[in-house]
């Protein structure tokens, strides 16, 4: 149905475009899922229409936003569909790719579209050509079959003539989903023998005056055509306009045809065949113009739910401040006031934990992915896999999910590539020859946890303290495993034997940790010899919001946060050293550099010994050291605000936050400290 | 283009038969600044420093939830004296899409000045630079220096915008 292109209709469709590309690559990855989770065997009928829908929806929505050369390939695809349904063509295991081919086209094609990204037009004829000869090759052999062919534009094939009389009562929204029922008119005039079409429009339950909304669908249509069509090939012209209980269509045996089962004398006809899959539909997103899901979602502009988010964080920050405030005052005169505060305090949590929520998506979006992956990844390297995932509702911040997904890929391509071993390997060692590899996501607390397990051969010692040392990174034999674990984490590290084009180029795990921190989370990893590896990502659960420690120096806070953090100490004189004039601390055998804050940030403060104040140590990109403060002050969870909206970047800080008191605190940027303080 | 589009800005409010200005002092100097750039005045109070940065950069406040720099003009231009008390002013104005603060000795009043009454600055006589002044007004036989604000906060000088934004301004205007 290529009917509303958006010259015609004469509305701008531009900014209707973006719901499109989005359910696009949801029908996409829909489709994808169900392919994979195949592996060769034969979809069943469900399983099937699912796909069929996918495609289809795919293919009417690019006709309808005038993406035209979207639906070529899904078009030759949802033919080879269609005949695979109706077992005109024999399933063979090489379809699986051939679709998940057809499946990339059409991606790059929506990219191409979307993100002006080139699109190769070779790649897609070619995977049209391919899909156009597994039906061509297979009709040859196959029955012919009573069915037409559906899609086809030349006149359908010679069935003879039937007269059909239609009935089509749109729900009363059907314009605000910008169905035309010209072009649907013209449509069924085009299958109509020549001056046999008749149109008639019906004003059912004409409302009065005041209650007429120009909007609103209050007509019902009445056809009668004789036509060669098939009855399927009419239902299909309202495919994404009706119901099924919205259109009826008759046929009458004035002519021949005398097969029909249904007498026509039985007023609501069910439409048959290929419309059936609209019946048993289950999917959500399947037809997302339909009226009816309009209630349960609705898509809301990301930048308004920042500025709730916002709010909500000013909120907390005059409630804090409120609650500093009534602190001071007697709490046996100011009782019911006291009592108000403890319940704003709640309520305001409550609106935050909700406000919070809106921003969640479940992790399923980054797993789903793998599946393909792995499968992909497994065949190149000739093992065998067994992919299992939990937790797959899991939610996380949308911001988060698009910076984790990098990081659990490059994991997933490590277990498989060193992790699991090969098939032979396995029964070699009494193992089952399929290798398991586990994701699983879990809310621990206030933070959310992904496993990446594999029943592998877990981590080698040896090897990597040898390539460690061959590196050039510190390490000894008596380190304990957790942290020998540690030293994969270090830059250019890498213990395959041999370079694959999947990993072992050394660029791998340090980049997992530096990307997992910058979104301020940790990376945890257990290994056990034979028996396989766990990697633990633990991420916030928002970055919105972030745990600190605040400190004090000369009279100004600043906020450490709380994932750099090993420990803090005060120092005893004997632990202090100089190496070249600068200060270190000796912490069990490690020698730490101290950064002043003072210094680095040119305050004024009675502490300048560390002996009278306190170190914070910190680890951040691997590297260590410890952070000379006056006080700790708190453990609390602040508000991250952007100082560069009016200003300019501010050295060493990550941004800012308000504390209960109304001040501006900044952020420390570890790393940055670093620098600032190897520059001093 | 930057400069086009300044040049048409002031056109636009040479056309104008009067416009509105907030006139505030620094030392002896009687300033004033477009009223529309003007989002609210506020006292001087809970600024926290930042590192590394010029002396007349205070710092930031939190300025309901939006963090704000403050720029002491007095410090940048070296007049009147740099003290802080409960009478001491924050201009707060918008301006390149930033809000910015700046101290100033006082916010005098708002005055509408006819077009004619404004006179080009001449070479000296401010302890402003010239580059920042759009000519001189006078109210009741008194001196208005006025200052095109949204210059002043986008020069290199004041730091307030990333200098990276800045390079792109002065390419933009070298062309």
């Amino acid at each position: 149905m290529t009917t509303a292109g958006g010259e015609q209709s004469g509305v701008d469709l531009k900014r209707f475009n973006e719901v499109f590309f989005e359910e696009c690559a949801e029908n996409l990855a829909q489709m994808e899922q169900i392919l994979i989770s195949l592996g060769d065997r034969e979809p069943d009928q469900e399983q099937m229409n699912a796909i069929f829908r996918a495609a289809h929806s795919i293919k009417g929505g690019a006709g309808i936003f005038g993406f035209d050369d979207m639906t070529v390939v899904t078009h030759v695809m949802e033919s080879l569909l269609d005949r695979l349904r109706n077992h005109e063509i024999v399933f063979a295991p090489g379809m699986i790719d051939l679709f998940l081919e057809a499946g990339d086209a059409i991606a790059m094609q929506l990219a191409g579209h979307r993100d002006g990204k080139p699109v190769h037009q070779e790649a897609i004829d070619q995977v049209r050509a391919r899909l156009q000869q597994t039906i061509d090759g297979d009709t040859t052999q196959a029955p012919a079959s009573p069915v037409s062919q559906t899609q086809t534009q030349a006149p359908p094939e010679g069935g003879l003539p039937t007269s059909y009389r239609l009935a089509f009562t749109p729900e009363p929204e059907i314009f605000m989903r910008r169905v035309r029922m010209e072009s649907i008119i013209a449509e069924l005039a085009d299958l109509a023998e020549a001056g046999t079409f008749r149109c008639e429009a019906r004003l059912a339950e004409l409302p009065d005056f005041a209650g007429f909304d120009p909007e609103c669908c209050i007509t019902r249509w009445e056809f009668a055509l004789v036509s060669r069509a098939t009855r399927d090939q009419l239902a299909d012209v309202f495919m994404f306009v009706a119901d099924e209980d919205q259109l009826r269509i008759e046929e009458h045996p004035a002519e021949r045809r005398s097969q029909v089962q249904d007498p026509p004398s039985e007023p609501a006809l069910p439409v048959e065949g290929r419309r059936a899959y609209d019946r048993n539909e289950t999917a959500p997103g399947a037809f997302g113009r339909r009226g009816g899901e309009a209630e349960s979602t609705f898509r809301v502009n990301v930048t308004k739910v920042d500025q709730l988010v916002n709010q909500v964080g000013e909120l907390l920050i005059t409630q804090a401040m409120l609650s500093q405030v009534a602190g001071g005052l007697d709490p046996i005169l100011h009782q019911s006031l006291q009592r108000g505060l403890a319940q704003l305090e709640r309520n305001t949590r409550d609106l935050q934990a909700s406000v919070m929520s809106i921003r969640l998506v479940p992790i399923s979006i980054v797993f789903n992915r793998f599946p393909r992956l792995v499968r992909e990844i497994a065949a190149k390297l000739g093992k065998q896999v067994e992919l299992k995932t939990s937790g797959d509702s899991t939610e996380l911040d949308r911001g988060l999910i698009e910076k984790i997904s990098d990081p659990l890929t490059h994991l997933v391509r490590n277990a498989l590539d060193h992790g699991l071993e090969s098939p032979e390997k396995r029964t070699a060692t009494g193992k089952n020859p399929v290798g398991t590899l586990q994701l699983s996501a879990s809310q621990v607390g206030g933070r959310i946890v992904i496993d990446v397990i594999d029943d592998g051969a877990g981590l080698p010692r040896e090897k990597i303290l040898a390539k460690a040392t061959e590196n050039g990174i510190t390490c000894s034999e008596t380190m304990s495993d957790e942290e020998v674990w540690q030293l994969i984490f270090a830059p250019g590290f890498s213990t395959a034997s041999e370079i694959t084009d999947l990993s072992g180029r050394g660029v791998g795990m340090d980049v997992v940790l530096k990307n997992v921190q910058a979104i301020g989370g940790r990376v945890q990893i257990a290994s056990e010899v034979g028996k396989g590896v766990r990697v633990t990502i633990s991420l916030p659960l928002t970055l919105a919001i972030l745990d600190g420690l605040s400190v004090a120096v000369g009279g100004e806070k600043f906020i450490v946060p709380l994932n750099v953090v090993i420990e803090s100490l005060q120092p005893k004189a004997e632990q202090l050293k100089t190496v070249n004039g600068r200060e270190v601390v000796q912490v069990r055998g490690e020698y730490l550099p101290i950064l002043k804050l003072h210094s680095i940030f040119n305050l004024e403060t009675e502490v300048t010994e560390p002996c009278r104040g306190i170190l914070v140590l910190v680890e951040a990109d691997g590297e260590r050291g410890a952070v000379m403060v006056d006080a700790l002050l708190d453990e609390q969870q602040v508000v991250v605000k952007s100082i560069e909206t009016n200003y300019r970047r501010v050295e060493g800080s990550a941004g800012a936050t308000i504390l209960g008191d109304g001040r501006v605190a900044l952020i420390l940027d570890l790393p940055e400290l670093f620098s600032m303080h190897r520059q001093l | 283009m930057q400069q086009t589009a300044q040049n048409s800005s002031e056109q636009q409010g040479v056309a104008q038969a009067a416009s509105e200005y907030l006139t505030f002092t620094l030392g002896s100097e009687s300033y004033g600044i477009d009223i529309l750039k003007v989002q609210e005045i506020r006292g001087y109070d809970c600024v926290t420093r930042i590192a590394n940065t010029p002396p007349f950069i205070k710092g930031v406040i939190n300025l309901r939830g939006v963090i704000v720099p403050i720029v002491d003009l007095r410090i940048k231009f070296n007049v009147g004296e740099a003290t802080y008390h409960e009478f001491t002013v924050v201009i707060i104005i918008n301006v390149l899409g930033k809000v910015v603060g700046i101290v100033v000795d006082g916010v005098s009043d708002v005055v509408a000045l006819p077009r004619e009454s404004i006179k080009p600055a001449p070479e000296l006589g401010a302890s402003l630079d010239t580059r920042y002044i759009t000519g001189l007004g006078t109210l009741n036989d008194q001196m208005l220096i006025l200052v095109d604000i949204e210059k002043l906060i986008g020069s290199d000088e004041l730091q307030i915008v990333d200098s990276a934004a800045d390079n792109s301004q002065s390419e933009v205007v070298n062309q």
